[in-house]
């Protein structure tokens, strides 16, 4: 079941196009990272989720039905330009905002308390926003983000200007509430945090879909059979048969750790034989690519592609 | 709803809102009671020493409470010195003539403006008593007659549309229509800049994507216009109701002192209230409308209605106008660039005020009370001096057409600035996005 279909969207501003008929779909209670370099498209995606912006053409679905006015409710949103009225009592903004998002005051008041206790921060109600420090506006507007119990939550960037501790705490309350059925969508350029919890990605490239799907599906299906492998030795392997090529060595306290790159025609199993030859195999295991390595790679391949078509 | 009270509240919390407020009927009531206590109460006791080389004063002064008179002749310049070195505060001298009463008053420290209208007035009675009927033979039933007859007026009377005549008092009005010109220009200018810088605000902290998240642009628009405008009618309304308060306080403190100060005698006032055609009259106070009647001499409530019109309207114009100014600019300079030409025809109307008020039938006049942008300001200054009915109806029916089409022109542009960032926008570029879509 999706939770979000996007389908053929095209957005056009007056001097350029920002999306590209772009579809995809998000399933229901999963982590979805949305990821693409700088004025890929992202944001106004994004903005087209949250009903800031209507699309050119194309429709976008929440729960099989066409967005409408009354899912604000369910969607909760964190922008990437965090903001908040500095002026105001940190409490009377908290409830303003839930309010506006359709809380009744009661309703409100008491999930608000519930979060100012868990973040440790309910001795703040009375204070200005302007006196918190960068940490406890982040944790505010995220409490923001979620007080009226989304089901489907946006966040952009949501580990930007974070300290570790933060940056722990936030993604622990994103895995509580992904438990919980949330399903959540991050834009984010922190490759390695979306290694860590997305389940699955999109690459958006200069207005367009360049890739989509399951990340350990997409991981194996970038994957260029290198394997790690360290074994107790006594000396390194003198010479790599030809299917296999080394990428990396080192040695160190009688260990002897390759990178290896096995070619078309050999595989794993050969490698394993081939070295176990030369002493106890202490660990094998395939390097998948980074998220990181394939958005570069995919980026750039699609940006020299696109220079081809257009030059 | 939620919107217009967050905009209300935070206001009206506000420590600045709560000090000028209060500040400000103080003030303004400050400024007309003030003078008149600072005349009567502030006298001390005087001691004149008179110098009458003619004279014709000499014994004549009369004393009260707090002036007494004493008598010298002599040489002056050796008196002046004697006198204002010992006990006298005021040396009054007549030097020599045989005609026209010419006198000096010496002093070191400046003497109350009530002394020296006590004094000529002494002065021209003692005048009448000594020096025409003496010297010239003319008693005072005949000096006043000869007065009265070498003295010419014109009386200025305007016909009224059923042919009713009111006599008009064209310098008071011109005066009023100036006053009431300049506060609706500020008091549009102070609420809608509120909105503006609210706008700037939201958008300079980012909040503003948080918001329309959750409600349309158009709501937060119209949330904040509407928020900011009851702001307004609040301290507009405690503004009159404490100035009030404290006028009639006063007057009913010393109501005497207060009314033969400030040179307005009982009589002309209840003349005023006459002549003004006021009709709920009965259930008011009278001494209030005493008071304010004597400022107003057209109808004191269609002013007032009038003025809330030309308030709402024009703050509602102006504060979509500058909203959508807001959320195009970045910062504040950059929105100053922008508001220049919708503020022009404001400023231009305030410096045309004084043509307006001196002809406010004329040309000019009517031209910058039908153009909605300056139409406030205008019809406000001509409004004392009596405008047709059509002029009016005329000019208040432009001015909500014209609002509702900058409405609907500052929804479309705050719907696309505010999410802008970081581009320098011109008038071109909003027209762009009106036009889109």
């Amino acid at each position: 079941m999706n939770i979000i279909e996007v389908q053929n969207v095209t957005k056009k501003y007056s001097n350029h196009l920002a999306l590209d008929n772009v579809s995809l779909s998000i399933r229901k209670g999963i982590v979805y990272g949305l990821l693409g370099p700088n004025g890929a498209g992202k944001t106004t995606l994004i903005r087209i989720l949250n009903q800031i912006t209507a699309p050119d053409s194309g429709t976008v679905l929440f729960n099989g039905n066409p967005l409408s006015r009354k899912d604000i409710e369910k969607i909760g949103y964190l922008p990437e330009e965090r903001g908040l009225y500095k002026k105001m009592k940190v409490g009377e903004e908290a409830l303003y905002l839930a309010r506006l998002k359709g809380l009744s005051k009661d309703e409100a008041m008491e999930r608000l308390k519930y979060w100012f206790i868990k973040f440790e921060i309910q001795n703040w109600w009375n204070k200005k926003v302007e006196e918190l420090s960068k940490g406890m506006q982040q944790k505010l507007q995220f409490i923001i983000t979620v007080v009226h119990r989304p089901d489907f939550l946006i966040m952009d960037e949501p580990f930007s200007g974070l300290d570790p501790i933060n940056t722990n705490l936030i993604r622990q309350e994103l895995m509580e509430l992904k438990r919980q059925g949330t399903t959540i969508i991050i834009s984010t350029h922190n490759m390695a945090s979306v290694e860590e919890i997305c389940d699955e990605i999109c690459l958006i490239n200069k207005s367009h879909k360049i890739l989509d799907g399951n990340l350990m599906e997409i991981k194996q299906q970038f994957k260029e059979n290198i394997f790690s492998l360290t074994l107790s030795a006594e000396r390194e392997i003198p010479v790599f048969p030809e299917a296999f090529s080394v990428l990396e060595t080192s040695t160190s306290a009688n260990q002897c750790h390759y990178v290896v790159k096995v070619h078309e025609g050999g595989n794993s199993n050969q490698l394993l034989k081939f070295v176990m030859d030369y002493g106890n195999v202490l660990e094998f295991n395939e390097i998948l690519p980074s998220m990181n390595d394939i958005f570069i790679q995919q980026v750039e391949k699609y940006n020299s592609e696109s220079k081809i078509q257009n030059p | 709803m939620l919107i217009v009270a967050r905009e209300y509240l935070t206001r009206v919390k506000k420590k600045s809102f709560i000090i000028l407020t209060l500040l400000v009927p103080l003030l303004f009531a400050a400024l007309m009671v003030v003078p008149v206590l600072l005349a009567t109460q502030g006298r001390e006791h005087v001691n004149v020493m008179v110098v009458d080389d003619n004279e014709i004063y000499i014994n004549n002064f009369i004393e009260d409470e707090k002036t007494s008179f004493s008598y010298r002749s002599g040489d002056i310049e050796q008196i002046k010195k004697e006198a204002l070195a010992g006990d006298y505060d005021v040396v009054l001298y007549f030097p020599q003539s045989s005609q026209k009463v010419n006198a000096n008053l010496y002093y070191n420290e400046e003497p109350s403006m009530y002394l020296r209208s006590e004094l000529e007035s002494q002065i021209n009675n003692m005048f009448f008593d000594h020096v025409l009927q003496d010297s010239f033979h003319i008693d005072l039933d005949k000096y006043n007659t000869i007065k009265d007859l070498a003295r010419s007026e014109i009386t200025m009377i305007q016909i009224g549309e059923h042919g009713d005549e009111k006599e008009s008092m064209a310098e008071m009005n011109k005066t009023i229509g100036m006053i009431c010109g300049f506060i609706i220009y500020f008091v549009v200018l102070f609420f809608s800049g509120q909105v503006l810088r609210g706008v700037l605000e939201e958008k300079n902290n980012r909040i503003v994507e948080v918001l329309i998240s959750s409600v349309k642009p158009i709501e937060l628009l119209l949330g904040k216009i509407i928020g900011i405008a009851l702001v307004g009618l609040t301290q507009f309304l405690i503004w009159v109701v404490f100035t009030s308060v404290i006028l009639v306080g006063v007057q009913i403190a010393a109501p005497e002192k207060f009314l033969e100060a400030s040179g307005v005698d009982t009589e002309q006032v209840m003349e005023a209230v006459n002549n003004s055609q006021l009709v709920a009259g009965d259930t008011m106070d009278a001494g209030i409308f005493a008071e304010i009647s004597n400022y107003f001499p057209i109808s004191f409530t269609e002013m007032i209605l009038c003025f809330l019109f030309y308030f709402l309207t024009g703050y509602l114009m102006y504060s979509a106008l500058f909203a959508a100014v807001g959320s195009a600019a970045d910062n504040e300079t950059d929105s100053a660039q922008l508001t220049m030409p919708i503020t022009m025809p404001l400023l231009l109307t305030i410096v045309l005020v004084m043509p307006i008020a001196d002809n406010p039938n004329g040309q000019l006049a009517f031209w910058l009370s039908m153009i909605p942008l300056s139409s406030p300001v205008a019809m406000l200054t001509r409004l004392p001096s009596g405008v047709p009915l059509w002029e009016l109806l005329l000019s208040m029916v432009l001015m909500l057409l014209f609002f509702v089409f900058v409405v609907w022109f500052a929804a479309k542009v705050y719907r696309t600035g505010i999410l802008m960032y970081g581009k320098k926008v011109s008038w071109k570029e909003i027209w762009k996005w009106v036009r889109h879509q």
